[in-house]
């Protein structure tokens, strides 16, 4: 599944890009992707040291308030709440995308983990035929919140639901991934590898697959 | 007999691909009998908690508790 972030403000802000963004709260959910797609975002527009974040809810909702309430000048939310916030007149100022990565025990096994493959794929081939027909999941995480109910699916920008077939990590994109949350403080010590794929398992669930 | 794989708790946004299979046996056609499981709600933690360098996510303790076999960073 590709996770899409949107970096969101509020219908009176008076701020159109992520650059005027610079010196400026940005609530982020520390520790979680969307956080650092968040970081990624801002620190594409601006020098680090103009990236001024705040420590903000795991939840979308909670982060929505805050931005409509102006406790803060953005904030990163995932569907269905840019859905939310776009009905509510927020702007969007920067979209990205990145990849969930699952985290295994040794103890999972390489059939195990090849039927999963397989059943995410055919999921994946299911959804991309009909995304539509899909969208409600978005709203059932969120039954309750008013604004959520309120939306139709029509609502939902099918651009922003991308999902593709697992594939194996690339070597690259994992060491990317690392040294740049080092370079940020996030994580210590160097890249290995070894210490964060099993490639053998990972070679032989997919494989199977 | 069915394999068993326990994973933390999915939402769409990030997993939909993972619920659309299980709610469509998906995963019981593969022989997979995939099961997910929630953090208790009083033990899920705000990330408003956290900081940069040490933020709070509830992601990975039903894991670190041997409750669960996977989750999605």
């Amino acid at each position: 599944m590709i996770v899409c972030g949107a970096l969101v403000v509020a219908p009176g802000s008076t701020i159109f890009t992520p650059q005027e963004l610079a010196h400026k709260l940005v609530a982020l959910d520390y520790g979680n992707g969307t956080a650092y797609a968040g970081l990624q975002m801002l620190e594409g527009a601006m020098p680090r040291e103009a990236v001024t974040t705040c420590a903000a809810a795991t939840s979308p909702a909670e982060r929505f308030a805050g931005v409509m309430r102006g406790d803060f000048a953005a904030t990163v939310l995932q569907e269905p709440w840019i859905t939310v916030a776009e009905k509510a007149g927020c702007r969007l100022v920067s979209t990205t995308f990145f990849h969930g990565t699952w985290v295994a025990t040794p103890d999972v096994g390489p059939d195990a983990y090849a039927a999963l493959l397989r059943g995410i794929t055919n999921a994946v081939h299911r959804i991309n035929a009909d995304k539509r027909r899909y969208v409600s999941y978005f709203m059932r995480d969120w039954a309750g919140h008013p604004e959520v109910d309120a939306l139709r699916p029509d609502d939902f920008n099918l651009g922003r639901i991308q999902l593709k077939e697992p594939t194996a990590i690339p070597e690259h994109e994992a060491r990317w991934a690392w040294e740049w949350m080092a370079s940020w403080g996030l994580i210590d010590g160097a890249f290995d590898l070894t210490a964060q794929i099993d490639r053998r398992l990972e070679r032989e669930a997919h494989e199977l697959a | 007999m069915a394999m068993t794989l326990t994973i933390e708790r999915v939402m769409a946004f990030m997993g939909l691909d993972v619920l659309v299979a299980r709610d469509e046996g998906l995963f019981a056609a593969e022989g997979l009998d995939l099961r997910i499981a929630a953090l208790p709600a009083d033990e899920i933690r705000s990330a408003a908690e956290g900081s940069p360098a040490k933020p709070t996510t509830n992601q990975g303790k039903l894991q670190a508790r041997g409750e669960s076999q996977m989750f999605q960073a």
